[in-house]
């Protein structure tokens, strides 16, 4: 027989019985064996469910029993106040924590309404209460609570509902903190922060002027000053990466405790403020004591020592005792002496720039963790400002050198922008344009140096912002009435675009005047040389030749008479020829008289009249119908004027010669043009000068003459010529007294 | 009326000593310094023409000589050089450049005797 062993509907195992048998040895069950097993079955099932609940009931109330004994525990250990109660506030447990806190017993606070809530926060609480039945969770809020002396304090606070077993909201849970010491820290931290980098940033960044060692002595007696950090001794070091040491830059504070007294006596009632400022306008010294001792200091930065460490690990150091200490060497506190000192990185955008030292070796006041989290954090404020004034000092430095090299540079330099507006320019500009700075930055250069209205095609700097490539070139600038040698290179920005041009210009008319002046009177020697020997060997047999041609003239008739008297005219104009050389080396006497130009320069062109049919050039007179009378010496204005005729005619074949007059204001102007093979471009300096000639047999004497007599009329012979386009003279003289 | 004439070129020498005479003055000829200051004694000349440029003597040093023993005798200096910016040619009478044409010197020879 098998029968289920049921508890309600759900089958909880099955019952089976074997074995009966009957007189003869058959077995058989009947209905009513079946009917009893079964009853037996249902009693059975009851009593097995039974047994099962019961050892389930008993192994949970274990578990919470557990549960219960650790959060008791918990509860009871922790520091902080640990609070329940029902939804209306009425307390039901009060822990250890809050009774340290707010200084209540728990059977004083049971069922009364939350007793440390102060008057002022309870409709706050009412708000936080109602949140809670909506089963919120606060966390960390802060806020104040009072002890049951009256004294306020800051904590922080978690609230928390408390539900059944069917979730509804039966109490709330309270965990606060009493936070009123570390809020204080933490406000008179932010307080010092504040202050301190107001006094140190507005007084000493803004200024222009900032000296590195001041702002170094600043930052140091802020470490110091009580108002300040208020350690005894700060001692800064900073990083020589050259030879990769630290190295002791300066100290503040006093030798010994003597001075210590001393200091801090006469340092009562000088605000921080005001020995900031009297550091920041007075000198700094950096010889006192402690600056010695500091700049002796050079720690090596391999090595292993406590400095090496805040600087390796970006972190402060708090050494309690440094005898103990392994990583403080023997050399450290020989030399400073101090027992227990903290040392803080200075960090300017991740690079260690060095470490400040701070110890309190004559109080002994134990250095706090705080102090030196306020100073690190001072510290990278610190840190950029030397940063800053290293790089201001350095700029300072390159560009006061810069400024005095450009200065003193006595070539004129100066930059344009490539619309050649003038922008910057040195003292040589200034000296040599005659005009204040300022009222030359901004206006052209083409202005200012040439006196044109556009860029001049002439000038270097024309070239060089074509091409934009540097250019050197020599100018002359009639405007500056001087040569120059001009540099010219231009600027391009980062992205490569042109942006201006840097000039230097040299003034080299001084120079070439000179060399001009060597070189002429080198030439008036050699023709001086040359013309007393001509008149030696020339001048005697020309006066025989002449002499006796005069006195064959005087014997002799007609025809012959005729000979000899063209000798005599021939050996006149040679001796007279020979008497300008002569004149040309000695200054000789000019014997001016009254002269129609119109006659002087009619009788030359018959003079030349057979040369120029020779080569059958024409000579065209275009002479002014005025009067033209100028107060000169005929015969050497004659001499001049032939000559650039006979160089004229040589340079002209089949030719037109064309001589002009004209009045000009009180000077006579003679311009004799030609159409021949013009002059070349580099001869044509030189056309002047003794000697030079470009003819195979000529003397190089004649159109050096012919400006040497001009000269002396206080006249000009200008030329002008295109090589094989012919050549103009023009002769400008003075029309003279009368 | 005696001239003493001081040239080192023969020509020349001809030359003056045939227009002088033919004015109708003696010309007596030296052709060198040395000669020149011999004959300014022994001639007693009224009147000395000198060339400056001499191959011996110099014409500056016969002048101051010349003068030096007769301080007021009339003498004419004439160069192919214009040596009027010499001091030393102040102590003459006369200074006249050296032409073929000789109408300066005779003109300059007659002013002086008139005095």
């Amino acid at each position: 027989m098998c029968v289920p062993l049921f508890v309600g509907d759900r089958i909880i195992g099955t019952l089976g019985l074997y074995d009966k048998k009957d007189e003869w040895g058959i077995i058989t069950f009947t209905e009513d064996d079946l009917k009893s097993l079964m009853t037996f079955a249902s009693v059975s099932s009851i009593a097995i469910e039974n047994a099962r609940l019961y050892r389930a009931e008993i192994e949970k109330e274990k578990e919470v029993t557990q549960t219960k004994d650790y959060l008791k525990s918990l509860i009871e250990d922790s520091a902080d106040a640990i609070i329940t109660s029902d939804i209306d506030g009425h307390i039901t447990s009060w822990n250890k924590g809050a009774e340290n806190i707010y200084g209540y017993a728990e059977n004083e606070v049971i069922g009364r309404f939350l007793p440390m809530v102060p008057a002022f926060l309870q409709e706050e609480e009412r708000r936080f209460m109602d949140k809670i039945k909506q089963k919120e969770t606060l966390r960390n809020i802060e806020t104040i609570r009072q002890t049951k002396n009256g004294r306020l304090i800051e904590v922080s606070l978690t609230l928390s509902p408390i539900l059944d077993a069917s979730e509804h909201v039966t109490g709330i849970s309270g965990i606060s903190r009493d936070i009123s010491e570390k809020k204080l820290v933490e406000k008179e931290l932010i307080r010092k922060n504040q202050e301190l980098s107001r006094l140190f940033f507005v007084n000493s960044v803004v200024r222009s002027t900032l000296e590195l060692d001041k702002l170094l002595k600043m930052v140091l007696t802020v470490v110091t000053m009580g108002d300040g950090l208020g350690f005894n001794r700060a001692i800064l070091f900073l990083v020589d990466e050259a030879n990769n040491v630290l190295k002791g830059e300066m100290g503040v504070g006093p030798a010994s405790p003597e001075e210590a007294k001393n200091i801090w006596i006469s340092m009562e009632g000088k605000s921080l403020g005001a020995i900031i400022e009297e550091i920041e306008n007075g000198p700094v010294y950096l010889d006192s004591h402690l600056d010695r001792l500091s700049q002796r200091l050079s720690i090596d930065m391999n090595g292993d020592c406590i400095l090496c460490r805040c600087i390796k690990d970006k972190r402060p150091y708090n050494v309690r005792n440094a005898r103990t200490e392994p990583l403080v060497t023997p050399y450290l506190i020989q030399m400073l002496g101090a027992d227990s000192f903290g040392v803080v990185p200075l960090i300017s955008r991740d690079k260690i720039i060095g470490i400040i030292w701070v110890d309190n070796l004559f109080t002994g006041r134990p250095i706090k963790d705080e102090d030196l989290q306020f100073l690190m954090g001072f510290s990278s404020h610190i840190a950029s400002a030397i940063e800053n004034a290293r790089l201001f000092e350095n700029v300072t430095l390159a560009q006061s050198e810069l400024k005095n090299i450009f200065e003193s540079i006595s070539d004129m330099v100066y930059y344009t922008d490539r619309d050649f507006t003038i922008k910057r320019v040195n003292q040589a500009v200034v000296r040599k344009i005659g005009k204040p700075e300022q009222e030359i930055i901004g206006k052209k250069c083409y202005q200012i140096f040439h006196g044109k209205d556009e860029p001049w095609e002439l000038c270097p700097h024309h070239t060089s912002s074509a091409a934009q490539q540097p250019y050197v070139g020599e100018l002359e600038d009639p405007y500056l009435a001087g040569t120059f040698v001009v540099s010219n290179s231009p600027i391009f920005d980062s992205a490569g675009n042109f942006v201006g041009t840097v000039h230097i210009s040299r003034d080299v008319t001084e120079l070439r005047n000179l060399r001009e002046r060597v070189i002429h009177s080198e030439r008036m020697a050699a023709l001086g040389e040359l013309a007393a020997r001509v008149a030696h060997e020339i001048r005697n047999p020309l006066i025989s030749i002449g002499g006796f041609a005069r006195r064959l003239e005087k014997k002799l008739e007609g025809d012959i008479q005729e000979y000899a008297k063209i000798i005599v005219n021939e050996v006149s104009r040679l001796e007279n020829i020979l008497k300008e050389i002569l004149g040309f080396v000695k200054s000789s006497r000019v014997n001016k008289s009254r002269v129609n130009i119109n006659d002087l320069l009619s009788g030359i062109v018959d003079f030349i009249a057979p040369e120029m049919d020779e080569r059958h050039n024409t000579v065209v007179k275009e002479f002014s119908e005025q009067l033209i009378i100028a107060v000169i010496d005929p015969d050497r204005i004659k001499e001049a004027i032939l000559n650039i005729f006979t160089n004229a005619a040589q340079a002209t074949d089949h030719g037109k010669i064309t001589v002009k007059t004209r009045l000009e204001g009180n000077e006579a102007v003679i311009e004799l043009t030609d159409t021949g093979c013009g002059i070349k471009d580099e001869d044509l300096k030189n056309i002047f000068n003794p000697f030079f000639t470009t003819k195979p047999q000529g003397t190089g004497l004649g159109l050096a003459v012919t400006h040497k007599i001009i000269q002396e009329h206080n006249g000009k012979v200008k030329v002008e010529s295109v090589w094989g386009g012919g050549t103009a003279f023009k002769i400008y003289l003075p029309l003279g007294e009368g | 009326m005696k001239l003493l004439i001081v040239d080192d070129d023969t020509n020349i020498q001809r030359l003056y000593k045939e227009e002088l005479e033919e004015e109708g003055y003696t010309v007596v000829i030296a052709g060198t310094g040395k000669e020149a200051l011999e004959m300014f004694e022994s001639e007693n000349p009224d009147i000395v023409t000198l060339d400056i440029l001499m191959p011996d003597i110099d014409g500056i040093s016969l002048l101051r000589k010349m003068k030096e023993q007769r301080p007021n005798i009339p003498i004419i200096m004439s160069t192919a050089y214009d040596y009027r910016d010499d001091f030393a040619v102040w102590a003459s009478e006369a200074y006249i450049v050296k032409s073929s044409d000789l109408a300066e010197l005779k003109t300059t020879i007659k002013k002086l005797m008139d005095k």
